[in-house]
């Protein structure tokens, strides 16, 4: 959503809002005094603003609920709309303040929960053939080290995981934590490059 | 879950262990867990980190089908809530899709011994020096009865290695029909082992031949083919043999081509004569002659001819 050097905008509302959500339509300065109040930096700003975000759907995720992303959104709304009579007097940890607030957003919601949203999992041919072409380019920009470790820790029977992994930490010469952490950071890489590659391939 | 209330305890005193993490993202943590999970992830960058690292991991385990039943059901209710999951869901069935694939192949021959060597632990030290020392045992073993028994290794090598010595009347057969005018090359067939005896192929004429000098049509005997291919017709040579021998056969043609001929031949038990067996298929009608002679070291002396007819 956010892109270094770029103004962030407001996010686009969701078509099934929450009753507080109905009542007032956040505005773009309401916004843009949220990001202020973060970081006086719009860049930093943006970047707390996406992690605040995460951990919102993370923690409504863990929590039970059906829309995480939603109840997020109005959570964030909330504190926007709040921040003008806060921002002189609040002096603890902002992001906790998030976390008040959105107790009190899934507190409404567990009184009125809405119905689960159907997985949208995109399983269609088209899709697929899409990440794969994605995937093969963001492999070629892996270094070759960094290739090489990610096909091996893929390349596994789901029997011999464990196996198979201690034989690979070996071959690289670090610890199964470590062979581990590697791999996933190599991994997410890849995510964030595919899913920058795959709305490229759509605009 | 007291027992997870006890862990939970231990990991926010330093630090959340992956387990915790896992069943966080899973839904699975407890009343108690949960807000100091939450409270901690709003603070703690490092723990956001590894719970994003576990998100990936996850998603990872869910495509390579490596979650039990109910982690599965977890996974599918409490994680798969938001879009950028599925996202990674979907590049997670990708990886899968393009490496798994490509191991399926090289490891499914692989797959049975490897799971049979983790089965049963083939790696662990233990099982190294288990081996090493079978192996050991083994060599030892061998090399004690092969001096200590030399007779037993006799036996055991005979009966792994048959005896190659030639039969002692190992037929010879020409290497062309009969009363035909082909080369006079001749095929030696390798020396039938000793237990080939007893496979022998069935008689299916015997007729005795005496003594004679010439094709004399009046005289000479006749007989009849038998039908099967591996039939032999035993021509019985009556002669008092004055020598042991050993003696040679040879089958020819009326017009001398050779046919057959048999080396190393004795005389029967009887001592009345040599038996000469000759394969059926090899005969044809026409008239046929078989010169016996007895090899004396290099040398060879003509002992008696017969002659018989082929109907």
């Amino acid at each position: 959503m956010y892109k270094s050097g770029v103004a962030l905008r407001l996010p686009p509302h969701s078509k099934d809002m929450s009753p507080a959500k109905k009542l007032h339509i956040l505005r773009q300065d309401e916004f843009d005094r949220l990001l202020r109040w973060l970081d006086p930096d719009p860049e930093r700003a943006g970047l707390t603003y996406e992690k605040i975000r995460w951990r919102l759907v993370a923690i409504l995720a863990s929590r039970g609920c059906t829309r995480p992303e939603e109840l997020a959104d109005e959570t964030i709304d909330r504190v926007a709309r709040r921040v003008v009579d806060i921002q002189d007097s609040y002096v603890s940890d902002k992001a906790i303040y998030f976390l008040g607030v959105m107790n009190n957003v899934h507190h409404e919601y567990l009184k009125r929960p809405l119905p689960p949203r159907p997985t949208e999992l995109n399983d269609d041919v088209e899709a697929k053939e899409k990440t794969h072409r994605c995937l093969e380019k963001c492999l070629d920009k892996l270094t070759p080290n960094s290739r090489r470790m990610i096909e091996r820790y893929y390349a596994e029977d789901k029997q011999a995981k464990i196996d198979l992994r201690k034989r690979i930490a070996q071959e690289f010469g670090i610890s199964l934590g470590t062979l581990r952490l590697r791999a996933l950071r190599i991994r997410e890489k890849l995510q964030a490059c595919i899913e920058h590659c795959m709305q490229m391939e759509t605009l | 879950m007291a027992g997870n209330n006890e862990n939970f305890e231990k990991d926010n005193a330093s630090e959340f262990s992956d387990e915790t993490i896992r069943r966080f993202l899973l839904g699975e943590l407890s009343a108690l867990e949960q807000p100091l999970f939450e409270q901690s992830l709003f603070t703690d960058d490092g723990l956001e980190a590894r719970v994003r690292l576990a998100e990936l991991d996850l998603a990872d385990d869910y495509a390579f089908e490596r979650l039990s039943t109910h982690d599965r059901k977890s996974f599918e209710q409490r994680f798969l809530l938001t879009s950028n999951r599925q996202q990674k869901l979907q590049v997670s069935k990708v990886l899968r899709d393009r490496f798994s694939a490509n191991a399926a192949a090289g490891s499914e021959k692989g797959t049975v011994a490897e799971r049979l060597r983790y089965l049963f632990g083939l790696d662990r030290p233990a099982w190294r020096i288990a081996f090493g020392v079978l192996i050991l045992l083994i060599l030892f073993g061998t090399a004690w009865l092969v001096i200590k028994e030399p007779r037993i290794a006799e036996q055991i090598t005979n009966r792994i290695i048959p005896r190659r010595s030639p039969f002692p009347s190992a037929p010879r057969e020409a290497g062309h029909p009969a009363n035909t005018s082909m080369p006079e090359h001749q095929i030696t067939p390798s020396p039938m082992p000793l237990h080939d005896r007893a496979a022998a192929p069935p008689v299916g004429v015997s007729v005795a031949l005496t003594p004679a000098v010439s094709f004399q049509a009046s005289e000479m005997p006749s007989l009849n083919l038998p039908k099967g291919d591996q039939d032999v017709v035993r021509l019985q040579l009556v002669w008092k043999p004055d020598q042991t021998g050993p003696y040679r056969a040879e089958l020819v043609t009326k017009e001398g081509s050779s046919v057959f001929s048999a080396e190393a031949l004795k005389p029967i038990d009887s001592g009345a004569g040599i038996d000469f067996d000759v394969p059926a298929r090899l005969l044809k009608t026409g008239d046929y002659q078989v010169k016996l002679s007895r090899v004396d070291g290099g040398s060879k002396g003509s002992v008696a001819s017969y002659y018989f007819r082929v109907q």
